[in-house]
């Protein structure tokens, strides 16, 4: 009797704790959102130096969970000066008028052995559903979310006028992204 | 005939010379033209078309000089002045040096200026340099430059092709011109 209930203290010790959603927030330095366009059918990476993901998520648990990532649009970055001239303008990011992108998503679904965050993606003023699958690896108190989808730029008005012919640069771009987290408070 | 003789070119030298004389031509009009438009996808398309034809100009230029060290050309004919010897050396010599110089240089700015390249969709073109925008800037100035010194070559390399034609009446120009020509 004194052996089983030993046992059974030893089990709980190893038990997942109890389902509580953390809030977790990005570790910028460990951090990285990325977008790859395609420039005559070759990749052409670029990178937005500044974001932000505040996260409350369970992964035994994800319903309930809530991810909402901030994106400094005007810190798009694809190291080519006369690129990142380009993409200021109205044709592309227009950051005069659209400095910042924003992503929410309150459903979060376990998918397989990856979730998937769905939400509203909002890009250059336009508001899309959009899916983002992602896999999660936790130790202690920190985590990393890493994951990649694929947008259509021309959905985001990105490349107006001649530029949303798509045989020169492509339609579509692949978001790749490596997120950071720490267990807040 | 494949190989040279020591009075006429063989067909292989032929088809290098005239396949590589359409190429430069078309070349630098897409340079000109890449250069000049606005930006817009017209552009980019432009400088895709001629950074390729200049890799291709490239290979092609290589393999020509491989074929030349195993095939000497033909002998020049009797009634060329020291001169005119020395002129024809010093220009078929520069015009090698820039269907090397101006791919190198070209591949530079393209290097230096950190784009994303295929050749024709294909052979991603590795780095030769960093990315950096002076170097970048100064490649670009001196692929000009160069490119000028061969719009000048040419006209060089006609008129004397011509020369030899009209003026000196011998065989130089058409021992060149594809098929058999009997000389006179």
């Amino acid at each position: 009797m004194k052996r089983i209930g030993l046992g059974l203290c030893g089990l709980l010790a190893f038990a997942p704790h109890p389902a509580q959603a953390a809030d977790w927030k990005m570790d910028p330095a460990g951090s990285k959102l990325e977008f790859i366009a395609t420039f005559e059918k070759t990749a052409a990476p670029g990178e937005f130096k500044e974001f932000d993901a505040r996260l409350r998520f369970d992964p035994d648990k994800p319903a309930g969970s809530s991810l909402d990532v901030t994106i400094k649009v005007t810190s798009a970055d694809m190291s080519i000066p006369d690129v990142n001239k380009e993409i200021r303008g109205k044709d592309w990011f227009d950051y005069a008028a659209f400095p910042q992108a924003e992503f929410r998503s309150t459903d979060l679904r376990r998918d397989g052995k990856r979730y998937v965050a769905r939400g509203t993606l909002t890009l250059k003023g336009v508001k899309q559903p959009v899916e983002v699958p992602f896999t999660w690896t936790s130790a202690g108190e920190s985590a990393v979310m890493e994951g990649e989808f694929t947008l259509k730029r021309g959905a985001f008005g990105i490349g107006l006028g001649e530029w949303a012919a798509t045989n020169v640069i492509g339609a579509d771009v692949k978001v790749k992204f490596k997120v950071k987290l720490r267990k807040a408070g | 005939m494949l190989r040279n003789t020591a009075d006429s070119w063989g067909a292989p030298a032929k088809l290098f010379h005239w396949a590589m004389a359409a190429l430069i031509l078309a070349q630098i009009a897409l340079g000109v033209m890449a250069a000049s438009w606005r930006v817009s996808p017209a552009k980019i398309e432009l400088f895709f078309w001629h950074k390729s034809t200049g890799m291709l100009i490239f290979a092609l230029v290589a393999l020509r000089l491989l074929w030349r060290l195993a095939n000497p050309p033909p002998e020049l004919p009797s009634g060329i002045a020291a001169w005119e010897r020395a002129a024809a050396r010093v220009s078929h010599l520069l015009l090698y040096t820039l269907m090397i110089a101006l791919p190198v240089t070209g591949w530079i700015v393209n290097s230096a200026s950190n784009i994303p390249f295929r050749i024709f969709w294909l052979i991603p073109l590795p780095a030769i340099v960093a990315p950096d925008k002076p170097t970048a800037d100064l490649a670009a100035l001196v692929h000009g430059g160069l490119a000028a010194l061969l719009a000048l070559a040419l006209v060089a390399h006609i008129g004397a092709g011509l020369r030899h034609h009209f003026v000196k009446r011998n065989t130089v120009l058409v021992r060149m011109l594809p098929g058999t020509w009997r000389t006179p």
